[in-house]
């Protein structure tokens, strides 16, 4: 810097000196020592703001992760330390890097970028600041800052390479291609690639060509490849094939696409996307409707690839996609025959991907059940003897047991399934599949206590597999059973956390949905609330995650898969489970603001005795643990506990509505195409009497699908709350009156019947009936629409069949018609303990405990865990 | 590979696990050696995750066994090991007590055991230690 020090800045040279030690201290990691030379220096000049600054930086450095009960006052006490230094220096780039450094520890981005910046402005040549400040800008998405930013580095430090393809990188994210290959090849004729390894510069050539494409300069990325293999930079294998593929792709030139893709599949004839890359450029488009022409040419390929690379399943299995009738009929019944004899459990996972196309699933069914009935009379389905047809004829039942249930049937057979199953059992009662697929059907036909004592038979036949636990515990979860579940899970999880705190820990997805999912059905929203929280937290945590690679890539040069990285980070929302625990949780906050007294906690006195005992037993844990701790003469130091473990403070939130928007916003933005998004987003955004922007919710969805059965249901509940407001302003009145008749055309009445006229699926009948309450249709109407659910011709559904019934108890005050459509639901489902009445529900469970009297689970669970 | 199947494949299979970090790691460091097998839908029923010269973690969903997958997974790691970075041999460690998997790795992929590791996993169970070298006579075509 030009400037001396303003004067408070300035320490006497011992002061400087020891100052120095600091900053070397901190940089080892020798984080006591720095703190008492810090204090040494605040001893005399209790005011210098960088001292300040970097013993806040050092003590917070120290502090264990996660952080323990005694840490966090000195974690508070480092961050007002950092404010502090702010004050009495606000003119140093230290004590704004040090209060940005700490807000980036946070994950608060904002007061970060702020911080930085001050920083910046403070000393703009400031290398280690930069660096962090190109970091934290690509990191929340400042393309253009990162990309000044880094120009700037580079000026600084132009002779290392790794800077020149930083920016590159920084020029592809800030949009601009041609700009990026410009740097590349500048640098190229500028500067050799002196002293990057093999790997590197094979990673950087690849991603450069890869540029090239996304620009659309084929030719020059084709060329780049070719001197890439030539000079044994990069290697044929793997990538590099493939981007020569869709060059040649997307420079016409079918005949060398096909060639390459050929080569592909010799590297790897396994990969779909190569069988599909090489049947379009046989000028096959494969997303529009095929043509009879099409077809045959399809499977002629398909049929020549089958025979090259035999030990393949891919191409064979393809055919079964693009085959139908006749055709279809031979090239399935050849595909289950090899799977049933090879004895392969995921055959009917893998084939019923047909059955999206009902003619398919109506011929797999007829090829399975010839198979049965040919192997019931003991001959083989082939010449070949070796095979036992015994064990063929059990994967046939297992097949077909699955098929007859699966529920694309429109009358699903359970019992003919558990009888096939049975009858395999007879013949192999130790195959876990087996009570795996008996618990399938079981919690299919809506019996989920027997389902889960299926699925624990299955566990127990292995109970090294972690994969039956895991099963087990779900099924164990979806019965309600959360302590039994916890009580498996224990046995694959570390020894010294509770299942749910390791699990949590290892953001274990399917884990946080499912016990949520069991809470809330038994009515503990508080609890459920929590898990699905706890999996937004996952997500955040996956965003998060990337912030050390903005750095580490470009040291490691591994650009392309950084590229991907970010791609792939800008989506990460849109994934299922991020969907599905989001519409969970938001379900819950719009239930709480309906009706905020359904966060009261109602518990009975059993369970407050319960807790009570709990609560006693902790306290002598933590009593004999303090006096173990005081013997010992360790200081007993646990993480922070957890400030909300029964979720209540959670479920009682004084703003709901906002909550439940911070879930949405996510999925408004990745998620927009699916219609649910829009469904959702529209409960919340009524409740908010944001009308304007809950009507165009309800116009996004009617774009994706206007036939959808909820948004029948919630353009009758708009049509509603809006038509009955007296309260809204003219401006907003006059935009509904015009944009309301896209959704509904004809008066509501009519919208109604003609909807209901058509009615036919459980969630039409289900919504159908939600409309008919917005037009105050009377109950009696409202039951016949229900009672069409338990009809012989409607495809059974234990989710609508509940809602519906729920739906009815709370509007119907007669218990006889209450019993009517429960007993007609029973009768559709026999199986289904939610439509059973309470006596037959307490008959149920004497069954069930007479069943599985002797049953070792208990000890089996203690024994398996000493293996 | 979307790497968060892969954890979830990792936590249904394997009492070893990791946080998704640790596979972005792999990814980000040697992004041509690990692989996954999906179904006709896109979901992850295997995967493999290696450096280079080792695999830090292999697996295959229970239902989608018997179909050849890890092996197929493992070839394909182990030539990519070689075309990208020239590797001499690859390493492994399993469990002493997962008689399938040694017996995949020693009779159909060549492994053999040249080390064994008194308490490598975290609950006490001894580890051996595999290895195969690419310069053999019957390398992989």
């Amino acid at each position: 810097m030009a400037h001396p020090p303003p004067k408070h800045r300035q320490l006497p040279d011992k002061e400087t000196k020891l100052f120095r030690e600091l900053l070397t201290q901190y940089e080892l990691k020798q984080y006591k020592k720095g703190i008492k030379a810090a204090d040494t220096i605040l001893k005399k000049f209790p005011n210098h703001g960088e001292t300040l600054a970097l013993k806040a930086l050092t003590l917070h450095s120290s502090l264990p992760e996660p952080l323990t009960v005694s840490a966090v006052p000195k974690k508070e006490e480092a961050e007002a330390m950092a404010r502090l230094a702010i004050k009495k220096d606000i003119t140093s780039h230290i004590t704004w890097h040090v209060l940005g450094i700490l807000a980036k520890s946070r994950k608060d981005w904002d007061e970060a970028s702020r911080a930085f910046a001050m920083a910046r402005k403070q000393d703009p040549d400031n290398i280690p600041l930069i660096r962090d400040s190109i970091a934290l800008l690509t990191h929340t998405r400042q393309y253009s800052a990162a990309l000044a930013a880094r120009h700037h580095y580079l000026l600084l430090r132009p002779p290392i390479r790794a800077s020149w393809f930083a920016l590159v990188i920084a020029h592809q994210l800030n949009g601009d291609l041609d700009e990026a290959l410009q740097v590349y090849n500048d640098y190229q004729t500028t500067l050799k690639e002196e002293g990057a390894t093999g790997p590197e510069k094979s990673q950087i050539l690849l991603h450069v060509i890869r540029i090239c494409i996304e620009a659309g300069k084929d030719q020059e990325g084709l060329d780049k490849l070719r001197q890439g293999v030539k000079d044994k930079i990069i290697s044929p294998r793997g990538e590099c094939t493939l981007l020569k593929a869709q060059m040649f792709a997307n420079l016409g030139r079918q005949e060398d696409a096909l060639q390459t893709y050929q080569e592909l599949l010799e590297q790897n004839s396994d990969n779909l996307e190569y069988y599909k890359g090489y049947l379009q450029n046989k000028g096959i488009d494969l997303s529009a409707e095929l043509t009879e022409e099409s077809r045959s040419k399809i499977l002629e390929t398909l049929s020549g690839f089958a025979e090259s690379f035999p030990r393949s399943a891919a191409p064979r299995r393809l055919a079964l996609d693009y085959s139908t009738g006749d055709k279809f009929r031979e090239l399935a019944k050849a595909y289950i025959v090899k799977g049933l004899e090879r004895g392969v459990p995921s055959l009917f996972v893998d084939v019923k991907g047909v059955y999206t196309d009902s003619d398919k699933m109506k011929i797999v069914g007829e090829i399975v059940e010839e198979i049965v009935a040919k192997l019931e009379k003991d001959a083989s389905l082939s010449d070949d003897d070796s095979i036992s047809p015994p064990t063929v004829l059990l994967w046939a039942y297992y097949f077909l047991s699955l098929h007859l249930s699966h529920p694309s049937q429109t009358t699903p057979d359970h019992t003919r399934s558990l009888t096939l199953l049975d009858q395999a059992l007879e013949h192999t009662p130790t195959l876990p599949e087996l009570y795996m697929a008996k618990a399938m059907v079981l919690k299919r036909s809506g019996d989920l206590l027997n389902a889960a004592y299926e699925m624990e038979k299955a566990r127990l036949l292995d109970g090294q597999d972690r994969f039956l636990n895991g099963k087990a515990a779900k099924y164990w979860l979806r019965a309600g059973e959360i302590k039994k579940s916890e009580e498996l899970l224990a046995m694959f999880t570390k020894k010294d956390l509770t299942p749910t705190q390791d699990l949590t820990d290892l953001q274990c997805l399917w884990f946080l949905q499912e016990q949520g999912d069991s809470y809330r059905n038994q009515g503990n929203l508080a609890m459920a609330l929590k898990r699905y929280q706890a999996l937004a937290t996952v997500f955040q945590d996956y965003e998060d995650d990337q912030y050390d690679f903005h750095t580490y890539c470009m040291r490691r040069m591994t650009l392309g898969a950084y590229i991907s990285l970010m791609r792939y980070e800008d989506q990460l929302r849109s994934h299922p489970g991020y969907f599905k625990g989001a519409l969970s949780a938001i379900e819950i906050y719009t239930k709480v603001f309906d009706d905020p007294s359904i966060t009261e906690e109602k518990i009975s006195p059993e369970e407050e005795a319960e807790r009570k005992k709990q609560a006693k037993k902790a306290q002598k844990a933590e009593a004999k643990a303090k006096k173990a701790a005081a013997t010992s003469g360790e200081k007993a130091d646990p993480p922070v506990p957890d400030a909300d473990p029964t979720g209540i403070q959670l479920l009682k939130t004084e703003t709901p509505l906002e909550d439940a928007l911070k879930l949405w916003k996510p999925l408004e933005r990745l998620a927009g195409e699916r219609i649910e998004t829009w469904l959702a987003g529209y409960e919340i955004l009524r409740r908010q009497k944001l009308y304007l922007a809950a009507l165009k919710a309800l116009k996004t969805a009617q774009s994706i699908s206007p036939s959808n059965p909820t948004l029948h249901y919630q353009i009758l509940n708009f049509n509603k709350i809006t038509s009955s407001n007296t309260e809204l302003p003219e401006s907003i009145k006059s935009v509904i009156k015009s944009e309301l008749p896209s959704l509904l055309s004809t008066s509501p009445e009519e919208f109604s019947s003609s909807f209901l006229e058509k009615a036919k699926s459980p969630e039409e009948l289900y919504e159908g009936a939600r409309g008919l309450l917005q037009l105050n249709g009377s109950t009696e109407k409202v039951k016949d629409v229900l009672l069409k659910l338990g009809d012989k011709s409607t495809k059974p559904s234990i989710e609508y069949m509940t809602k519906s019934l729920d739906l009815f108890r709370s509007i119907s005050e007669s218990k006889e018609d209450i019993e009517q459509l429960r007993s007609k639901y029973a009768e559709k489902l026999p199986s289904a303990w939610v439509f059973k009445s309470s006596s037959e529900i307490d008959k149920q469970i004497k069954e069930f405990e007479k069943s599985i009297e002797g049953y070792q689970g208990e000890k089996s669970v203690e024994q398996s865990e000493k293996k | 590979m979307d790497i968060r199947q892969a954890t979830n494949a990792n936590l249904l299979n394997l009492p070893e696990n990791y946080t998704f970090k640790y596979y972005l790691y792999h990814a980000l460091t040697w992004p041509e050696l690990s692989y996954v097998a999906v179904d006709p839908r896109g979901r992850i029923v295997g995967y493999i995750l290696a450096k280079i010269g080792h695999v830090t973690s292999i697996s295959v969903l229970r239902p989608y066994r018997r179909l050849g997958l890890a092996n197929k997974l493992m070839k394909q790691s182990q030539e990519a090991m070689v075309a990208h970075y020239n590797a001499s041999h690859i390493t492994l460690h399993v469990r002493k007590s997962n008689r399938a998997a040694i017996s995949l790795y020693r009779d159909t992929l060549g492994f053999e055991v040249h080390a064994m590791e008194k308490g490598y996993y975290a609950d006490g169970e001894d580890a051996y230690g595999m290895r195969y070298l690419f310069n053999k006579p019957e390398t992989i075509a």
